[in-house]
């Protein structure tokens, strides 16, 4: 924890800059994502078609395909991200993030079971598919739970989480390989491209749905900044200091599982940026919650939207995974911190 | 327990292990789809019985219960130099990336170079995995001494995760990769051609000669190493042995029954369990469990799914991951060497 060198005046005078750029980038990204595809649409065209004046293909093109993509995108990675600043704080532990914890692979076991479930003879599913995220969401609590469970049971510390999370994962994955064996294989197919994490089906309706449960989470994500504050004395100063240390941990890790199993349910498994976005937000803004907060979500969202747009641009006209490019530029990071992680404590 | 008192417990275990390991690879040739008589086992192995059923059994069920044999005692091996070189009890192939390292090597040789001879393809399996149990090793390595048995985890699941990105990337530009090697990818003991075996199994047996002498160095490699060191053991060479060994037989297992996870890990704890003590009765122990393992979820996997059948891998993560976190709890690992 040594992202705080910079004497705190200059830093609340620095913070609302860096703020503002980092929307500054999203905007640009978001034009940027909506503007490239398989006919390039110029910044201009692409504002005129968002402000309802463009050609009338250019409005079809972005209001029905490129922007509900990009604002998918750009939600899920807010989630994420926030789902990752929470965790950390909540464990002290700067390698939890969502997916380490079993939930991303959890909601996968959720997704497999209702396409295995509710498929008839002929390959058709028999319930509406809107409830594929409701199933996600099911499988991510459930997994998360035993997580919480045998960590709670254990009580062995932060990083007893992480390694029943990984643990727990690997056991969600094998009945996932089991369950796309099992079921039809027409559905294994749907059910990989779904794991492997994309936004590329997006509708409108999942974007308005992931922001309502993105709205939801608010008014808990108002009232929490003091209580992560308090998180960064250890255990017994935060008890001191007022803070019912066990009760707030577990509501920070509820949060943060919801908003895991909201964008995952979505998405896919996209990996590795609830644990990134966090550190940059850290680097760049320091620890203090409200910036924190505000700081990781829009590095979230930047991370995706971009990632987004390189899974559809490099192999083009194929599409890559966006959790494929995440975990390319993910991996390494993570295993960055882990070794010097490691030194520090030699 | 004085020490002959601890031999004999080991030798009365392992001969308890050949046992039940004799039986269990007895009833593979019986059991499956179809169930056959002792008498129709019998004249399809040893005698010449002609026909469909001494065809299946002996161009299906004796092939698989061999791969299982020698691959699971491989992967058991394997997992018990990892642990004792690096003194990590969670230290396994499957952990270490050795799976995600073979796949994305198997699916580059396929997809980009147009590789399709399956020893040419067996051979890239054990490469990629000696390079991905390097890289973790390497990782764990850079970081220095206060690098916990966690971290290594870490570093593991990560690069596997960097991997099979990579393998993701390969397959989505060629579809056609992906149906071919969706199977091998689950890993499994049936329909492997034996022709692989042949290949493997030769240099399974060398690395296990190759073992033996090491005993008594491990042993006291598993004090710490300035004991060890003292002992006169020379740690860097010892270890890097024992590391390359494994990887060499991790590889040489991937290569034959795709990535099959959770042997290595489990077979040296429950050997241990057993009451197995040192490495001269630790080696031919947890090959034995392991080779049990395999063979048992060999036969467990023509259940699970029936008519289908299942992979191994995920047969023995559902009987591996329970033990992991009954490891996990029971033994209190360390988790930062202070």
């Amino acid at each position: 924890m040594n992202g705080t060198k910079a004497d705190p005046g200059r830093r609340a005078f620095i913070r609302p800059g860096i703020i503002a750029a980092l929307v500054v980038l999203l905007c640009l990204l978001l034009l940027l994502a909506i503007g490239i595809g398989s006919s390039w649409l110029s910044p201009e065209r692409v504002l005129r078609a968002l402000l309802g004046d463009g050609e009338r293909m250019d409005q079809v093109i972005v209001h029905t395909l490129r922007l509900p993509r990009a604002l998918l995108a750009a939600e899920a990675g807010v989630c994420l991200a926030l789902a990752g600043a929470l965790l950390q704080r909540a464990t002290r532990n700067p390698l939890a993030s969502p997916s380490v914890v079993g939930v991303v692979d959890g909601a996968a076991v959720g997704v497999v079971l209702f396409l295995w479930l509710f498929s008839n003879e002929a390959n058709a599913l028999t319930v509406s598919i809107d409830f594929q995220p409701v199933a996600a969401a099911i499988g991510a609590v459930v997994f998360a739970a035993i997580v919480g469970l045998l960590t709670w049971l254990d009580d062995g510390g932060p990083m007893r989480l992480i390694i029943y999370g990984v643990a727990i994962a690997a056991l969600a994955s094998a009945i996932v390989t089991l369950l796309i064996i099992l079921g039809p294989v027409y559905r294994a197919s749907q059910a990989l491209i779904w794991l492997a994490g994309s936004v590329h089906q997006a509708h409108w309706d999942d974007v308005v749905t992931l922001a309502g449960l993105l709205a939801m989470s608010l008014p808990l994500l108002v009232l929490v900044p003091r209580v992560m504050d308090q998180f960064l004395l250890d255990d017994d100063t935060a008890a001191a200091t007022g803070l019912a240390v066990g009760v707030m941990r577990a509501l920070l890790l509820l949060i943060a599982v919801y908003l895991t199993a909201s964008a995952v349910s979505f998405v896919g498994g996209i990996a590795f940026v609830g644990l990134i976005a966090p550190h940059v937000a850290r680097l760049i803004l320091g620890q203090t919650a409200g910036p924190y907060l505000v700081g990781s979500a829009l590095i979230g969202a930047i991370i995706v939207l971009a990632s987004d747009i390189v899974a559809r641009v490099i192999l083009a006209p194929l599409e890559l995974p966006t959790g494929a490019v995440t975990a390319l530029v993910g991996a390494p990071y993570f295993l960055f911190i882990l070794v010097r992680r490691g030194r520090s404590h030699a | 327990m004085p020490g002959h008192d601890r031999d004999a417990r080991g030798a009365l275990v392992i001969a308890s292990l050949l046992t039940v390991l004799a039986l269990l690879a007895l009833a593979s040739l019986h059991l499956g789809l179809r169930h056959y008589a002792p008498w129709q086992v019998f004249d399809a192995v040893f005698g010449d019985g002609q026909g469909a059923d001494a065809l299946i059994i002996r161009t299906l069920r004796l092939p698989r219960t061999v791969n299982a044999l020698i691959v699971g005692a491989a992967l058991a091996v394997s997992g018990l130099l990892m642990q004792s070189a690096t003194r990590n009890p969670l230290a396994a192939p499957g952990v270490l990336g050795v799976n995600a390292g073979a796949a994305l090597a198997v699916v580059l040789g396929l997809a980009a170079f147009g590789i399709a001879s399956l020893s040419a393809l067996a051979g890239l399996a054990a490469l990629g995995a000696v390079g991905a149990t390097a890289l973790v090793f390497g990782i764990a390595l850079s970081a220095g001494s206060s690098f916990s048995p966690v971290h290594v985890l870490l570093a593991g699941v990560t690069v596997a995760a960097l991997l099979a990105s990579f393998t993701q990337i390969v397959l989505v530009t060629d579809e056609s990769t992906m149906e071919s090697l969706l199977f091998w990818l689950a890993g499994g003991f049936a329909d492997r051609p034996l022709m692989l075996l042949a290949i493997a199994a030769p240099f399974i047996g060398i690395a296990f000669l190759a073992v033996i002498p090491m005993t008594r160095a491990l042993d006291a490699l598993m004090t710490d190493d300035a004991s060890a060191q003292a002992l006169g053991v020379p740690v860097v060479r010892i270890r890097l042995t024992a590391l390359g060994l494994a990887a060499i037989l991790a590889g040489l297992s991937v290569s034959v029954a795709g990535p099959v996870v959770f042997i290595g890990l489990i077979a040296p704890h429950i050997a241990r369990r057993l009451g197995v003590r040192g490495h001269a009765q630790m080696v031919p122990a947890a090959a034995l469990v392991g080779a049990t393992l395999a063979v048992a979820a060999d036969i467990a996997a023509r259940y699970v799914v029936s008519p289908g059948e299942a992979p191994v891998g995920a047969v023995l993560a559902l009987i591996g991951v329970p033990v992991l976190v009954v490891l996990l709890r029971s033994r209190r690992m360390a988790l930062q060497r202070r």
